[in-house]
Protein backbone atom coordinates (compact mmCIF):
# COMPACT_ATOMS: atom_id res chain seq x y z
CA UNK A 1 0.00 0.00 0.00
CA UNK A 2 2.42 2.21 1.03
CA UNK A 3 4.83 1.21 -1.68
CA UNK A 4 1.98 1.91 -4.26
CA UNK A 5 1.49 5.46 -2.97
CA UNK A 6 5.11 6.13 -2.75
CA UNK A 7 4.92 5.13 -6.81
CA UNK A 8 2.30 6.98 -8.13
CA UNK A 9 3.47 9.69 -6.25
CA UNK A 10 7.23 8.99 -8.38
CA UNK A 11 5.54 8.95 -11.42
CA UNK A 12 3.36 11.69 -10.76
CA UNK A 13 6.77 14.17 -10.33
CA UNK A 14 8.31 12.62 -13.64
CA UNK A 15 5.47 13.56 -15.10
CA UNK A 16 5.09 16.52 -13.42
CA UNK A 17 8.65 17.19 -14.47
CA UNK A 18 8.33 15.93 -18.06
CA UNK A 19 5.65 18.55 -19.18
CA UNK A 20 7.73 21.35 -17.54
CA UNK A 21 10.48 19.76 -19.39
CA UNK A 22 8.35 19.41 -22.90
CA UNK A 23 7.17 23.29 -22.16
CA UNK A 24 10.76 24.66 -21.68
CA UNK A 25 11.58 22.60 -25.06
CA UNK A 26 8.31 24.25 -26.98
CA UNK A 27 9.37 27.68 -25.78
CA UNK A 28 12.86 27.17 -26.98
CA UNK A 29 11.30 26.19 -30.26
CA UNK A 30 10.00 30.12 -30.73
CA UNK A 31 13.41 31.18 -30.51
CA UNK A 32 13.64 30.11 -34.05
CA UNK A 33 11.39 32.39 -35.14
CA UNK A 34 12.38 35.24 -32.93
CA UNK A 35 14.37 36.76 -35.00
CA UNK A 36 12.86 36.59 -38.20
CA UNK A 37 9.72 37.38 -36.20
CA UNK A 38 10.68 40.34 -34.57
CA UNK A 39 12.37 41.99 -38.17
CA UNK A 40 9.11 41.40 -39.68
CA UNK A 41 7.10 42.78 -37.15
CA UNK A 42 9.72 45.96 -37.28
CA UNK A 43 9.70 46.14 -40.71
CA UNK A 44 6.23 44.54 -42.60
CA UNK A 45 3.77 44.71 -40.10
CA UNK A 46 4.79 48.09 -38.82
CA UNK A 47 5.22 50.02 -41.87
CA UNK A 48 1.71 48.83 -43.12
CA UNK A 49 -0.07 49.66 -40.08
CA UNK A 50 1.75 53.32 -40.45
CA UNK A 51 0.20 53.13 -43.80
CA UNK A 52 -2.75 52.18 -42.64
CA UNK A 53 -2.63 55.47 -40.04
CA UNK A 54 -1.61 58.10 -42.12
CA UNK A 55 -4.78 57.82 -44.17
CA UNK A 56 -6.53 59.62 -41.82
CA UNK A 57 -3.92 62.44 -41.29
CA UNK A 58 -2.62 65.04 -43.64
CA UNK A 59 0.96 64.39 -43.51
CA UNK A 60 2.87 66.21 -46.39
CA UNK A 61 6.58 67.15 -47.29
CA UNK A 62 5.79 70.38 -45.62
CA UNK A 63 4.50 68.64 -42.03
CA UNK A 64 6.65 65.74 -41.77
CA UNK A 65 8.65 67.03 -39.21
CA UNK A 66 5.92 68.32 -37.36
CA UNK A 67 2.35 67.18 -35.87
CA UNK A 68 -0.20 65.77 -38.06
CA UNK A 69 -3.44 66.63 -37.93
CA UNK A 70 -6.74 63.81 -38.17
CA UNK A 71 -8.83 64.63 -41.01
CA UNK A 72 -11.19 61.64 -40.89
CA UNK A 73 -11.96 60.14 -43.91
CA UNK A 74 -10.71 63.14 -46.41
CA UNK A 75 -8.64 61.56 -47.72
CA UNK A 76 -10.54 58.60 -48.88
CA UNK A 77 -13.21 61.61 -50.40
CA UNK A 78 -10.62 63.16 -52.21
CA UNK A 79 -8.86 60.65 -53.81
CA UNK A 80 -12.51 58.32 -55.00
CA UNK A 81 -13.33 61.75 -56.23
CA UNK A 82 -9.99 62.60 -58.61
CA UNK A 83 -10.61 61.82 -61.63
CA UNK A 84 -7.49 60.18 -61.88
CA UNK A 85 -7.93 57.77 -59.57
CA UNK A 86 -11.21 56.82 -61.54
CA UNK A 87 -8.49 56.56 -64.97
CA UNK A 88 -6.10 54.80 -63.29
CA UNK A 89 -8.29 52.09 -61.88
CA UNK A 90 -9.60 51.64 -65.71
CA UNK A 91 -6.35 51.46 -66.71
CA UNK A 92 -4.91 48.79 -63.97
CA UNK A 93 -8.34 46.45 -65.08
CA UNK A 94 -7.30 47.14 -68.83
CA UNK A 95 -3.50 46.03 -67.91
CA UNK A 96 -4.59 43.35 -65.87
CA UNK A 97 -7.02 41.66 -67.76
CA UNK A 98 -5.34 41.56 -70.94
CA UNK A 99 -1.79 41.09 -69.67
CA UNK A 100 -3.22 38.08 -67.61
CA UNK A 101 -5.53 36.62 -70.80
CA UNK A 102 -2.59 37.02 -73.56
CA UNK A 103 0.50 35.74 -70.89
CA UNK A 104 -1.72 32.60 -69.67
CA UNK A 105 -2.65 31.76 -73.12
CA UNK A 106 0.78 32.37 -75.01
CA UNK A 107 2.13 30.66 -71.24
CA UNK A 108 0.01 28.07 -72.06
CA UNK A 109 0.74 27.20 -75.49
CA UNK A 110 4.46 26.92 -74.49
CA UNK A 111 3.88 25.13 -71.96
CA UNK A 112 1.87 22.07 -73.86
CA UNK A 113 4.72 22.03 -76.57
CA UNK A 114 7.65 22.32 -74.04
CA UNK A 115 5.78 19.44 -72.43
CA UNK A 116 6.83 17.14 -75.52
CA UNK A 117 9.97 15.19 -75.54
CA UNK A 118 12.57 16.50 -78.02
CA UNK A 119 16.33 16.86 -77.81
CA UNK A 120 17.48 20.45 -76.25
CA UNK A 121 14.01 21.36 -74.58
CA UNK A 122 15.81 22.00 -71.34
CA UNK A 123 18.17 24.45 -72.87
CA UNK A 124 15.27 26.30 -74.61
CA UNK A 125 12.65 26.10 -71.75
CA UNK A 126 15.87 28.01 -69.33
CA UNK A 127 16.85 29.97 -72.05
CA UNK A 128 12.84 31.80 -72.18
CA UNK A 129 12.85 31.56 -68.38
CA UNK A 130 16.04 34.41 -68.87
CA UNK A 131 13.01 36.66 -70.00
CA UNK A 132 11.60 36.36 -66.73
CA UNK A 133 14.47 36.85 -64.83
CA UNK A 134 15.82 40.55 -65.98
CA UNK A 135 15.38 43.18 -64.27
CA UNK A 136 12.30 45.23 -64.91
CA UNK A 137 14.33 48.94 -65.51
CA UNK A 138 16.09 46.87 -68.14
CA UNK A 139 13.24 45.09 -70.21
CA UNK A 140 11.85 48.55 -69.72
CA UNK A 141 14.34 50.40 -71.60
CA UNK A 142 14.98 47.39 -74.63
CA UNK A 143 10.84 48.15 -75.12
CA UNK A 144 11.38 51.62 -74.83
CA UNK A 145 14.00 51.44 -77.42
CA UNK A 146 11.96 49.10 -79.67
CA UNK A 147 8.93 51.27 -79.42
CA UNK A 148 10.50 54.27 -80.28
CA UNK A 149 8.99 56.28 -82.89
CA UNK A 150 12.15 57.18 -84.63
CA UNK A 151 13.47 53.84 -85.69
CA UNK A 152 12.41 51.63 -83.53
CA UNK A 153 12.13 47.97 -84.40
CA UNK A 154 8.40 47.76 -84.17
CA UNK A 155 7.78 50.63 -86.61
CA UNK A 156 10.31 48.93 -89.21
CA UNK A 157 8.16 45.52 -89.10
CA UNK A 158 5.07 47.57 -88.79
CA UNK A 159 5.81 49.41 -92.22
CA UNK A 160 7.36 46.26 -94.06
CA UNK A 161 4.16 44.09 -93.14
CA UNK A 162 2.30 47.06 -94.40
CA UNK A 163 0.08 47.41 -91.10
CA UNK A 164 1.07 50.94 -91.34
CA UNK A 165 2.26 53.99 -93.64
CA UNK A 166 4.14 56.03 -91.25
CA UNK A 167 6.07 55.21 -87.39
CA UNK A 168 3.72 56.21 -84.93
CA UNK A 169 5.52 57.21 -81.91
CA UNK A 170 3.79 54.76 -79.66
CA UNK A 171 4.85 56.18 -76.11
CA UNK A 172 4.01 59.39 -76.33
CA UNK A 173 0.91 59.03 -78.07
CA UNK A 174 -2.13 58.53 -75.85
CA UNK A 175 -4.12 56.26 -77.29
CA UNK A 176 -0.97 53.39 -77.61
CA UNK A 177 0.83 54.07 -74.57
CA UNK A 178 -1.10 51.86 -72.52
CA UNK A 179 -1.21 49.32 -74.96
CA UNK A 180 2.47 49.16 -75.57
CA UNK A 181 3.43 48.94 -71.60
CA UNK A 182 0.90 45.78 -71.91
CA UNK A 183 2.93 44.02 -74.62
CA UNK A 184 6.40 44.93 -72.79
CA UNK A 185 4.81 43.13 -69.37
CA UNK A 186 3.27 40.44 -71.80
CA UNK A 187 6.30 39.30 -72.69
CA UNK A 188 8.03 39.16 -69.04
CA UNK A 189 5.07 36.91 -67.74
CA UNK A 190 5.30 34.28 -70.69
CA UNK A 191 7.65 32.09 -69.32
CA UNK A 192 6.40 32.39 -65.61
CA UNK A 193 2.82 31.26 -66.71
CA UNK A 194 5.25 28.84 -68.99
CA UNK A 195 6.87 27.05 -65.88
CA UNK A 196 3.71 26.80 -63.96
CA UNK A 197 1.75 25.25 -65.91
CA UNK A 198 4.43 23.05 -67.69
CA UNK A 199 5.01 21.86 -63.96
CA UNK A 200 0.90 20.94 -63.59
CA UNK A 201 1.39 19.20 -66.84
CA UNK A 202 4.25 16.88 -65.76
CA UNK A 203 2.04 15.77 -62.94
CA UNK A 204 -0.88 14.64 -64.65
CA UNK A 205 -1.44 11.07 -64.66
CA UNK A 206 -0.19 9.51 -68.01
CA UNK A 207 -3.00 6.21 -68.06
CA UNK A 208 -5.72 8.87 -68.35
CA UNK A 209 -4.59 9.71 -71.83
CA UNK A 210 -3.58 6.36 -72.54
CA UNK A 211 -7.25 5.04 -71.59
CA UNK A 212 -8.70 7.92 -73.66
CA UNK A 213 -6.42 6.93 -76.51
CA UNK A 214 -7.90 3.68 -76.40
CA UNK A 215 -11.70 4.84 -76.29
CA UNK A 216 -10.47 7.18 -79.40
CA UNK A 217 -10.46 10.49 -78.06
CA UNK A 218 -8.53 12.92 -80.48
CA UNK A 219 -6.26 15.30 -79.31
CA UNK A 220 -8.45 18.56 -79.06
CA UNK A 221 -10.49 16.32 -77.38
CA UNK A 222 -7.68 15.06 -74.78
CA UNK A 223 -6.89 18.93 -74.14
CA UNK A 224 -10.58 20.01 -73.37
CA UNK A 225 -11.82 16.49 -71.48
CA UNK A 226 -9.00 15.79 -69.63
CA UNK A 227 -6.14 18.50 -69.36
CA UNK A 228 -8.04 21.17 -68.52
CA UNK A 229 -10.07 19.70 -65.81
CA UNK A 230 -7.42 17.96 -63.97
CA UNK A 231 -4.64 21.32 -64.45
CA UNK A 232 -8.01 23.52 -62.76
CA UNK A 233 -5.92 23.94 -59.71
CA UNK A 234 -3.54 25.21 -60.98
CA UNK A 235 -5.13 27.57 -63.69
CA UNK A 236 -6.84 29.31 -61.06
CA UNK A 237 -3.89 29.79 -58.24
CA UNK A 238 -1.75 30.77 -61.22
CA UNK A 239 -4.45 32.86 -62.32
CA UNK A 240 -4.64 34.64 -58.94
CA UNK A 241 -1.31 35.18 -58.38
CA UNK A 242 -1.19 36.52 -61.95
CA UNK A 243 -3.75 39.06 -61.52
CA UNK A 244 -1.75 39.65 -57.87
CA UNK A 245 1.65 40.09 -59.41
CA UNK A 246 0.61 41.94 -62.48
CA UNK A 247 -1.46 44.77 -60.77
CA UNK A 248 1.54 45.68 -58.82
CA UNK A 249 3.47 46.24 -62.00
CA UNK A 250 5.43 49.82 -61.59
CA UNK A 251 8.64 49.91 -63.17
CA UNK A 252 7.38 49.23 -66.37
CA UNK A 253 5.26 51.91 -66.29
CA UNK A 254 8.20 54.66 -65.22
CA UNK A 255 10.42 53.60 -67.48
CA UNK A 256 8.65 53.59 -70.48
CA UNK A 257 6.14 56.53 -70.44
CA UNK A 258 6.42 57.72 -66.67
CA UNK A 259 2.34 57.36 -66.73
CA UNK A 260 1.87 59.19 -69.78
CA UNK A 261 1.06 61.18 -71.66
CA UNK A 262 -1.71 62.91 -69.82
CA UNK A 263 -2.01 59.98 -67.44
CA UNK A 264 -2.90 57.84 -70.62
CA UNK A 265 -1.09 54.92 -69.08
CA UNK A 266 -1.20 55.77 -65.29
CA UNK A 267 -1.75 52.73 -62.87
CA UNK A 268 -2.64 52.82 -59.77
CA UNK A 269 0.78 52.06 -58.10
CA UNK A 270 1.88 54.56 -60.17
CA UNK A 271 -0.89 57.05 -59.41
CA UNK A 272 0.05 56.28 -55.57
CA UNK A 273 4.07 56.78 -56.56
CA UNK A 274 3.08 60.06 -58.17
CA UNK A 275 0.95 60.91 -55.05
CA UNK A 276 3.75 60.66 -52.74
CA UNK A 277 6.91 61.75 -54.63
CA UNK A 278 5.59 63.94 -57.17
CA UNK A 279 3.06 66.25 -55.05
CA UNK A 280 4.70 64.93 -51.73
CA UNK A 281 1.42 64.52 -50.64
CA UNK A 282 2.24 61.34 -48.57
CA UNK A 283 -1.45 60.74 -46.60
CA UNK A 284 -3.13 60.82 -50.20
CA UNK A 285 -0.59 58.48 -51.56
CA UNK A 286 -1.11 56.34 -48.70
CA UNK A 287 -4.64 56.06 -49.27
CA UNK A 288 -4.54 54.90 -52.65
CA UNK A 289 -2.06 51.98 -51.39
CA UNK A 290 -4.88 51.05 -48.56
CA UNK A 291 -7.84 50.99 -51.43
CA UNK A 292 -5.07 49.10 -53.77
CA UNK A 293 -4.73 46.08 -50.05
CA UNK A 294 -8.31 46.27 -50.41
CA UNK A 295 -8.90 45.56 -53.53
CA UNK A 296 -6.29 42.74 -53.65
CA UNK A 297 -8.55 41.32 -50.57
CA UNK A 298 -10.95 41.37 -52.50
CA UNK A 299 -9.34 38.52 -54.98
CA UNK A 300 -7.77 36.64 -52.82
CA UNK A 301 -10.87 36.15 -51.13
CA UNK A 302 -12.83 35.50 -54.27
CA UNK A 303 -10.00 32.78 -54.73
CA UNK A 304 -10.60 31.16 -51.53
CA UNK A 305 -14.39 30.88 -52.08
CA UNK A 306 -13.24 29.24 -55.40
CA UNK A 307 -11.26 26.72 -53.93
CA UNK A 308 -13.66 26.22 -51.08
CA UNK A 309 -16.48 25.48 -53.69
CA UNK A 310 -14.04 23.28 -55.79
CA UNK A 311 -13.38 20.90 -52.72
CA UNK A 312 -17.35 20.85 -51.67
CA UNK A 313 -18.08 19.44 -54.91
CA UNK B 1 10.57 3.27 -91.53
CA UNK B 2 8.46 4.00 -88.78
CA UNK B 3 10.87 4.33 -86.36
CA UNK B 4 12.86 6.48 -89.09
CA UNK B 5 9.31 8.97 -89.24
CA UNK B 6 9.52 9.18 -85.55
CA UNK B 7 12.63 10.38 -85.07
CA UNK B 8 12.39 12.88 -88.11
CA UNK B 9 9.26 14.19 -86.13
CA UNK B 10 11.35 14.38 -82.98
CA UNK B 11 13.65 16.93 -84.89
CA UNK B 12 10.65 18.42 -86.43
CA UNK B 13 9.72 19.39 -83.13
CA UNK B 14 13.28 20.85 -81.79
CA UNK B 15 13.50 23.10 -85.40
CA UNK B 16 9.93 24.72 -84.15
CA UNK B 17 10.95 25.02 -80.77
CA UNK B 18 14.27 26.44 -81.66
CA UNK B 19 12.67 29.07 -84.06
CA UNK B 20 10.10 29.87 -81.56
CA UNK B 21 12.48 30.69 -79.21
CA UNK B 22 14.59 32.38 -81.01
CA UNK B 23 11.71 34.97 -82.20
CA UNK B 24 10.80 35.22 -78.27
CA UNK B 25 14.07 36.12 -77.12
CA UNK B 26 14.79 38.28 -80.31
CA UNK B 27 14.40 41.45 -77.93
CA UNK B 28 17.38 40.02 -75.74
CA UNK B 29 19.42 39.89 -79.22
CA UNK B 30 18.36 43.34 -80.03
CA UNK B 31 19.68 45.05 -76.85
CA UNK B 32 23.10 43.41 -77.24
CA UNK B 33 23.16 43.89 -80.65
CA UNK B 34 22.29 47.70 -80.82
CA UNK B 35 24.71 47.50 -77.96
CA UNK B 36 27.96 47.00 -80.54
CA UNK B 37 26.72 49.05 -83.64
CA UNK B 38 28.16 51.82 -84.78
CA UNK B 39 25.17 55.10 -84.83
CA UNK B 40 24.86 54.79 -88.11
CA UNK B 41 23.46 51.20 -87.90
CA UNK B 42 21.17 51.74 -84.86
CA UNK B 43 19.92 54.69 -87.54
CA UNK B 44 19.90 53.02 -90.61
CA UNK B 45 16.60 53.18 -92.62
CA UNK B 46 16.40 49.42 -93.18
CA UNK B 47 17.29 48.11 -89.68
CA UNK B 48 20.11 45.71 -89.92
CA UNK B 49 19.31 42.57 -88.49
CA UNK B 50 22.66 41.59 -88.24
CA UNK B 51 25.13 44.54 -87.62
CA UNK B 52 27.09 45.16 -91.07
CA UNK B 53 30.10 46.65 -88.86
CA UNK B 54 30.69 45.70 -85.08
CA UNK B 55 32.61 48.12 -82.46
CA UNK B 56 32.83 48.55 -78.66
CA UNK B 57 32.74 52.24 -78.46
CA UNK B 58 29.60 52.52 -76.18
CA UNK B 59 31.56 50.01 -73.97
CA UNK B 60 34.35 52.30 -74.20
CA UNK B 61 32.84 55.34 -73.43
CA UNK B 62 30.78 54.04 -70.36
CA UNK B 63 32.69 51.73 -68.97
CA UNK B 64 36.53 52.64 -69.47
CA UNK B 65 36.48 56.20 -69.64
CA UNK B 66 33.79 56.76 -67.65
CA UNK B 67 34.27 54.57 -64.15
CA UNK B 68 31.62 55.86 -62.24
CA UNK B 69 28.98 53.04 -63.57
CA UNK B 70 32.02 50.67 -61.55
CA UNK B 71 30.57 52.51 -58.64
CA UNK B 72 27.03 51.75 -59.28
CA UNK B 73 28.00 48.15 -60.34
CA UNK B 74 29.69 47.36 -56.88
CA UNK B 75 26.83 49.24 -54.84
CA UNK B 76 24.21 46.64 -56.64
CA UNK B 77 26.67 44.28 -55.68
CA UNK B 78 26.22 45.12 -51.93
CA UNK B 79 22.67 45.90 -51.64
CA UNK B 80 21.78 42.35 -53.38
CA UNK B 81 24.78 40.33 -51.52
CA UNK B 82 23.68 42.54 -48.63
CA UNK B 83 19.35 42.01 -48.66
CA UNK B 84 20.32 38.25 -49.60
CA UNK B 85 22.60 37.35 -46.45
CA UNK B 86 19.79 39.09 -43.93
CA UNK B 87 16.93 36.71 -45.67
CA UNK B 88 18.74 33.73 -45.57
CA UNK B 89 19.82 34.32 -41.33
CA UNK B 90 16.43 35.15 -40.60
CA UNK B 91 14.38 32.66 -42.57
CA UNK B 92 16.36 29.61 -42.57
CA UNK B 93 15.70 29.38 -38.77
CA UNK B 94 12.13 30.47 -38.90
CA UNK B 95 10.81 28.56 -41.93
CA UNK B 96 13.01 25.05 -40.02
CA UNK B 97 10.56 25.80 -37.15
CA UNK B 98 7.79 26.03 -39.39
CA UNK B 99 8.62 23.13 -41.01
CA UNK B 100 9.78 20.42 -38.03
CA UNK B 101 9.59 22.28 -34.87
CA UNK B 102 5.90 22.24 -32.48
CA UNK B 103 4.50 25.93 -33.09
CA UNK B 104 1.48 27.40 -32.23
CA UNK B 105 -0.54 29.14 -35.09
CA UNK B 106 1.30 27.42 -37.51
CA UNK B 107 -1.14 27.71 -40.02
CA UNK B 108 -2.14 31.40 -39.32
CA UNK B 109 1.73 32.31 -39.56
CA UNK B 110 1.71 30.61 -43.33
CA UNK B 111 -1.08 32.39 -44.64
CA UNK B 112 0.38 35.42 -43.34
CA UNK B 113 3.11 34.61 -45.38
CA UNK B 114 1.33 34.15 -48.28
CA UNK B 115 -1.00 37.35 -48.07
CA UNK B 116 1.89 39.83 -47.27
CA UNK B 117 3.65 38.63 -50.38
CA UNK B 118 0.89 40.61 -52.74
CA UNK B 119 1.57 44.12 -51.29
CA UNK B 120 2.52 46.22 -54.00
CA UNK B 121 5.95 47.25 -53.42
CA UNK B 122 4.65 50.88 -53.67
CA UNK B 123 2.80 49.95 -50.04
CA UNK B 124 6.32 49.00 -48.47
CA UNK B 125 8.01 52.15 -50.12
CA UNK B 126 6.36 54.74 -48.73
CA UNK B 127 6.27 54.16 -44.59
CA UNK B 128 9.97 53.16 -45.23
CA UNK B 129 10.90 56.20 -46.76
CA UNK B 130 9.12 58.63 -43.85
CA UNK B 131 10.32 56.04 -41.25
CA UNK B 132 13.54 55.81 -42.16
CA UNK B 133 14.04 59.99 -42.90
CA UNK B 134 12.48 60.04 -38.99
CA UNK B 135 15.76 57.78 -38.31
CA UNK B 136 18.36 59.50 -40.61
CA UNK B 137 19.19 56.16 -42.81
CA UNK B 138 17.87 57.62 -45.95
CA UNK B 139 21.69 57.31 -48.49
CA UNK B 140 22.31 54.48 -46.27
CA UNK B 141 22.74 51.16 -47.56
CA UNK B 142 21.62 49.46 -44.41
CA UNK B 143 17.71 51.04 -45.20
CA UNK B 144 17.95 49.53 -48.72
CA UNK B 145 19.10 46.17 -47.18
CA UNK B 146 16.53 45.80 -45.08
CA UNK B 147 13.69 47.23 -47.60
CA UNK B 148 15.04 44.22 -49.79
CA UNK B 149 15.00 42.08 -47.35
CA UNK B 150 11.72 42.42 -46.01
CA UNK B 151 10.06 42.07 -49.37
CA UNK B 152 12.44 38.43 -49.73
CA UNK B 153 11.62 37.11 -46.64
CA UNK B 154 8.46 35.97 -46.65
CA UNK B 155 8.86 34.35 -50.18
CA UNK B 156 12.01 32.57 -48.78
CA UNK B 157 10.05 31.30 -45.74
CA UNK B 158 7.96 29.58 -47.81
CA UNK B 159 10.46 28.05 -50.23
CA UNK B 160 12.65 26.95 -47.77
CA UNK B 161 10.26 25.10 -46.14
CA UNK B 162 9.60 21.73 -48.40
CA UNK B 163 13.46 20.96 -48.29
CA UNK B 164 13.25 21.42 -44.21
CA UNK B 165 10.83 18.89 -44.23
CA UNK B 166 12.03 16.58 -46.54
CA UNK B 167 15.25 16.20 -44.69
CA UNK B 168 14.86 12.86 -42.68
CA UNK B 169 13.68 13.48 -38.96
CA UNK B 170 15.98 10.89 -37.22
CA UNK B 171 18.79 13.12 -38.15
CA UNK B 172 18.77 15.91 -35.93
CA UNK B 173 17.18 13.39 -32.68
CA UNK B 174 19.67 11.49 -33.04
CA UNK B 175 22.29 14.56 -32.77
CA UNK B 176 20.05 15.56 -29.62
CA UNK B 177 20.23 12.40 -27.80
CA UNK B 178 23.80 12.61 -28.43
CA UNK B 179 24.06 15.96 -26.11
CA UNK B 180 23.78 18.55 -29.25
CA UNK B 181 21.56 21.49 -28.58
CA UNK B 182 18.40 21.95 -31.07
CA UNK B 183 20.66 24.99 -32.27
CA UNK B 184 23.42 23.00 -32.73
CA UNK B 185 21.55 20.12 -34.35
CA UNK B 186 20.12 23.06 -36.57
CA UNK B 187 23.67 24.90 -37.43
CA UNK B 188 25.93 21.67 -38.10
CA UNK B 189 23.53 19.42 -39.05
CA UNK B 190 20.44 20.36 -40.73
CA UNK B 191 21.75 23.44 -42.48
CA UNK B 192 24.00 22.35 -44.81
CA UNK B 193 21.56 19.36 -45.38
CA UNK B 194 19.14 21.97 -47.03
CA UNK B 195 22.17 23.45 -49.10
CA UNK B 196 20.05 23.14 -52.32
CA UNK B 197 16.95 25.08 -50.75
CA UNK B 198 19.19 28.02 -49.63
CA UNK B 199 20.69 28.14 -52.97
CA UNK B 200 17.82 28.27 -54.63
CA UNK B 201 16.49 30.90 -52.17
CA UNK B 202 19.81 32.80 -51.98
CA UNK B 203 19.53 33.61 -55.34
CA UNK B 204 16.34 34.61 -55.67
CA UNK B 205 16.58 37.27 -53.02
CA UNK B 206 19.92 38.31 -54.82
CA UNK B 207 18.10 38.67 -58.35
CA UNK B 208 14.90 40.40 -56.85
CA UNK B 209 17.61 42.74 -54.63
CA UNK B 210 19.43 43.12 -58.24
CA UNK B 211 16.44 44.11 -59.85
CA UNK B 212 14.81 46.46 -57.26
CA UNK B 213 14.36 50.20 -58.57
CA UNK B 214 11.25 51.56 -56.50
CA UNK B 215 12.89 51.29 -53.18
CA UNK B 216 16.49 52.31 -54.24
CA UNK B 217 15.02 55.56 -56.07
CA UNK B 218 12.81 56.75 -53.39
CA UNK B 219 15.36 55.86 -50.27
CA UNK B 220 18.40 57.42 -51.77
CA UNK B 221 19.10 60.67 -53.46
CA UNK B 222 23.23 60.63 -52.98
CA UNK B 223 24.79 59.40 -56.31
CA UNK B 224 27.64 57.40 -54.26
CA UNK B 225 24.92 54.37 -52.86
CA UNK B 226 22.86 54.39 -55.59
CA UNK B 227 22.67 50.84 -57.99
CA UNK B 228 22.80 50.08 -61.32
CA UNK B 229 19.06 49.89 -61.52
CA UNK B 230 18.75 53.43 -60.61
CA UNK B 231 21.59 54.68 -62.59
CA UNK B 232 20.43 53.47 -65.70
CA UNK B 233 16.69 54.78 -64.99
CA UNK B 234 18.26 58.22 -64.76
CA UNK B 235 20.43 57.86 -67.86
CA UNK B 236 17.14 57.52 -69.21
CA UNK B 237 15.82 60.36 -68.71
CA UNK B 238 19.41 62.14 -69.70
CA UNK B 239 20.35 60.71 -72.66
CA UNK B 240 16.52 59.43 -74.13
CA UNK B 241 17.83 58.65 -77.52
CA UNK B 242 21.42 57.27 -77.31
CA UNK B 243 20.27 54.22 -77.49
CA UNK B 244 23.80 52.75 -78.01
CA UNK B 245 25.03 53.57 -74.93
CA UNK B 246 21.65 52.56 -73.18
CA UNK B 247 21.59 49.04 -74.74
CA UNK B 248 25.49 48.61 -73.39
CA UNK B 249 24.87 49.60 -70.00
CA UNK B 250 21.48 47.12 -70.11
CA UNK B 251 23.66 44.58 -71.48
CA UNK B 252 26.33 44.73 -68.41
CA UNK B 253 23.68 44.88 -66.06
CA UNK B 254 22.59 41.61 -67.56
CA UNK B 255 25.55 39.91 -67.48
CA UNK B 256 25.40 38.71 -64.03
CA UNK B 257 22.24 37.11 -63.91
CA UNK B 258 22.53 35.13 -67.09
CA UNK B 259 25.52 34.18 -64.97
CA UNK B 260 23.61 33.36 -61.45
CA UNK B 261 20.82 31.66 -63.88
CA UNK B 262 23.57 29.35 -65.42
CA UNK B 263 25.14 28.41 -62.46
CA UNK B 264 21.99 27.63 -60.79
CA UNK B 265 19.62 26.97 -63.38
CA UNK B 266 18.27 23.64 -61.90
CA UNK B 267 17.43 25.00 -58.71
CA UNK B 268 15.79 28.12 -59.75
CA UNK B 269 13.10 25.90 -62.07
CA UNK B 270 12.50 23.91 -59.35
CA UNK B 271 12.54 26.46 -56.59
CA UNK B 272 10.03 29.01 -58.96
CA UNK B 273 7.44 25.57 -59.37
CA UNK B 274 7.35 24.54 -55.64
CA UNK B 275 7.28 27.45 -54.66
CA UNK B 276 5.05 29.72 -56.20
CA UNK B 277 1.96 26.96 -56.60
CA UNK B 278 1.76 26.53 -52.80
Amino acid sequence: MNIETDISLQRNITMESRKKAKRKKVLGNYLFILPGGIFLLLFLVFPIGYNLKITFEDLTALNILKDQSFVGLENYATVLKDKIFLLSLKNSVIFTGLCIFFQFTIGFAFALFFNKKFPGRNVMRALILIAWMIPLVITGTLFKWMFAGDHGIINHLFMWLGLIDQPIHWLINDHTSLYSTIIANIWIGIPFNMIILLAGLQSLPEETYEAAKVDGAGKVRQFFSITLPLMKPTILTLLVLGIIYTFKVFDIILIMTGGGPVNSSTVLPFYSYEMAFTNYNFSLGATVNTIMLGLLILVALVYLWLVRKEENV
Amino acid sequence: MNSLLKVNQKYFTTVIAVISTIIFLFPVYWMVTTSIKPMSGILATTPQLIPHEIQFQAYVKNFIQDTEILRFFLNSVIIAAGSMILTLLFASPFSYALARLDLRGKGWIIGFMLVVQMLPNIMLALPFFILFSKLHLLNNFISLIIANATLSMPFAILVLRPFFMSIPKGLEEAAVIDGCSRFTAFWKIILPLAKPGLLTVGSFCFLHAWGDLLFALILTTDKSIRPLTVHLYTFVGQYGTDWNSLMAVATVCVIPIIIIFIAFQKHIVGGLASGSVK
